[in-house]
């Protein structure tokens, strides 16, 4: 009841509260003046979790499992790479370009992809990665394989590092909000009742063709919009790198390693396999890194279906999980409304 | 005009015989267990190698290889099915995709694992038979297209005959059209399912190495090789074996029609957009019913 309380008093609820004193935390780090390097690594840490968390969107919350998200990053991050390419336009400035078109692609391809289920559907988003990828490479004014180069940010090089660990920072923040809001409206229990059983949550009234695209949609504009960053950030990009199907299954692997049903299990998926895959890149060959990241893959499905965070909510003291079901419950009949 | 599309229609065919073995494995896993094998592929490539090395380094030819691969590809299927598929299934709400993301994880295992062992290069299999060529009027026939679609038929014929005359055959599809009703008939589940989740394996080997006479191989074909494989088992409908075999020939066909048409780099894209079409159109599949 005292949270209901804080409430009505307009302040956030305790889990905003602590996240949005981690967002603070997190923004004053370059004050400290720490290297290149772990702006750098903090960044990846933040692009994986905004990635995995729009992710979530459709393959968590949905249960539409996409292997193909690499074409939503891909698009995006060609969008504002050729627009500052051939008209100079900061990618700051026209990353929403990026993420309404990331957004309209997926609702050309959604709408006739999203009424196929399950492995059909993953199937098909897989496939659609590779055809981007081919189109790419083939289309005459992306430069094909050889890539484009794009000119620096005019700042010295470290503060060029802090200005796109604090956009990608806001970015995650965004995605994550969004992530949370979800889980509080009805849409979030329209998707939730998607993925336990489609047909019955047809006959309830849910309009699951509309909720699916728009979630699929939404996905895919938060995918642009990081994708968009991530050009600038590399300043080079190419068809083979950043329509990858291995990114698609990294950010598939990281939401479904944290745990896909809760709006915090795709960023704790991908704080822990970026630190995992940093780790083992900087011993091993890449490849090694990759068949962790396949044997991971298999060892949750088989073992832990509902992520990583399954074994947490699972030790956290019962008083804890007497309060957190009353606040879901809550939760639920306010989305209901 | 005419001249170059009747040869290319002749290896179009011949092609579609390859992608015919390559993919009943992958329908009859689907069909018959519900897992949907995205790692297929992936034991395919494994078998174009291992024939590769078996040429390069002692001397065997790939088509003598394959009957010393398909009892080890069997076995592997087999550990397969009853190492990872059954546990997940004890768990899973959905096995199709809990499978699915399975087979997922372990062809990212395969495809690293046979890039640390065989670098990304691409291979070419060079064959005492590769140059050889045999003229059918007009039309030029290249020996490995021709021995590729006799590995097909062989395969896809043996396949047919077992499910049709033999007690395990009957078994298999009794498991696939009704598993209740063969469970209550006194047909053990587990095992069907395992032995023909064994089999399916074993022809993704003469897949691999009918696809490896045709076309050059890296770990990462196998991503392509699987987008063929779910366009002729959507075409051929799931678990079917004829189906398959039609299906493979018309995609097989249409490679090579559009091949005279289209530069061969949009041709990934064209079967893709085919793919989703058809998809649409006929989800269950062209052939069936």
């Amino acid at each position: 009841m005292r949270r209901g309380a804080l409430r009505s008093f307009g302040l956030p609820a305790p889990d905003a509260l602590i996240g949005i004193g981690v967002v603070l935390a997190l923004a004053a780090v370059p004050l400290a003046g720490p290297g290149t390097y772990l702006l750098g690594f903090l960044f990846t840490i933040f692009m994986y979790g905004a990635l995995a968390g729009s992710w979530n969107i459709i393959g968590g919350y949905a249960g539409y499992l996409s292997f193909g998200h690499a074409a939503f990053f891909g698009l995006g991050a060609y969008t504002t790479a050729l627009l500052l390419f051939y008209s100079g336009w900061s990618p700051f400035l026209t990353l929403p370009i990026a993420g309404a078109l990331a957004a309209l692609f997926a609702a050309l391809v959604g709408y006739p992809c999203l009424r196929l289920r399950g492995p059909y559907f993953s199937l098909v988003t897989l496939i659609l990665g590779l055809a981007m990828y081919s189109l790419t490479l083939n289309l005459p004014f992306t430069q094909g394989a050889s890539g484009l180069f794009l000119p620096f940010l005019r700042v010295d090089i470290y503060t060029s590092h802090v200005i796109f660990y604090e956009i990608m920072l806001g970015l995650l923040t965004i995605v994550t909000a969004v992530l949370r809001q979800i889980t509080r409206t009805k849409m979030g229990v329209g998707l939730t009742a998607i993925r336990e059983d489609e047909d019955a949550a047809g006959t309830l009234g849910v309009n699951a063709t509309r909720l699916k695209l728009q979630a699929f949609m939404l996905s895919a504009f938060l995918t642009g919009l990081v994708g968009g960053v991530y050009s600038y950030y590399k300043s080079y990009l190419d068809p083979s790198f950043v329509f990858a199907t291995s990114i698609s299954i990294t950010i598939a692997l990281m939401a479904l390693f944290g745990g896909r049903l809760a709006w915090y299990g795709p960023l704790v998926g991908a704080v822990v396999l970026s630190i995992v895959n940093e780790m083992l890149t900087t011993q091993a060959p890449p490849q090694t890194a990759r068949i962790v990241f396949g044997a991971l893959l298999i060892i949750v499905i088989m073992f832990l279906p509902d992520g990583l965070i399954s074994i947490i909510q699972r030790r956290l003291p019962a008083f804890v999980l007497r309060r957190a079901k009353q606040a879901a419950a809550r939760d639920e009949i306010i989305g209901n409304r | 005009m005419l001249y170059e599309l009747a040869q290319s229609l002749t290896s179009g065919l011949l092609i579609g015989g390859a992608l015919a073995v390559l993919s009943v494995g992958f329908s009859m896993a689907w069909g018959i267990t519900h897992v949907l094998n995205v790692a297929h592929c992936a034991f395919a490539v494994l078998a174009a190698y291992l024939g590769y090395w078996a040429l390069n380094r002692w001397g065997i030819d790939p088509l003598l290889a394959l009957p010393i691969m398909l009892p080890a590809f069997f076995l592997l299927g087999v550990a397969m099915h009853t190492l990872l598929i059954r546990a997940t299934a004890r768990r899973a709400h959905d096995l199709g995709l809990a499978t699915m993301v399975l087979t997922f994880g372990l062809g990212v295992v395969m495809e690293n694992g046979m890039l640390l062992a065989w670098t990304p290069d691409p291979r070419v299999l060079k064959t005492a038979y590769s140059a050889l060529t045999l003229r059918v009027g007009p039309v030029i026939v290249q020996a490995p297209h021709l021995i590729a679609f006799g590995l097909a038929v062989i395969t896809i014929g043996a396949l047919y005959l077992f499910a049709e005359r033999t007690f395990m055959g009957k078994a298999v599809r009794a498991v696939w059209q009704q598993p209740m009703g063969a469970a209550l008939s006194g047909i053990d589940l587990d095992r069907v399912t395992t032995i023909a989740y064994g089999m399916a394996v074993a022809t993704a080997a003469v897949g691999g190495v009918a696809m490896s006479l045709l076309y050059t191989f890296d770990p990462a074909t196998h991503l392509s090789w699987l987008v063929y494989v779910f366009l002729v088992v959507i075409l051929g409908g799931v678990g079917s074996m004829l189906g398959s075999a039609l299906a493979g020939l018309i995609i097989g066909l249409i490679i090579g029609i559009s091949s005279v048409f289209i530069p061969l780099a949009w041709n990934n894209l064209v079967l893709s957009g085919l793919l989703i079409v058809l998809l649409l159109l006929r989800p269950q599949g062209l052939l069936q019913r």
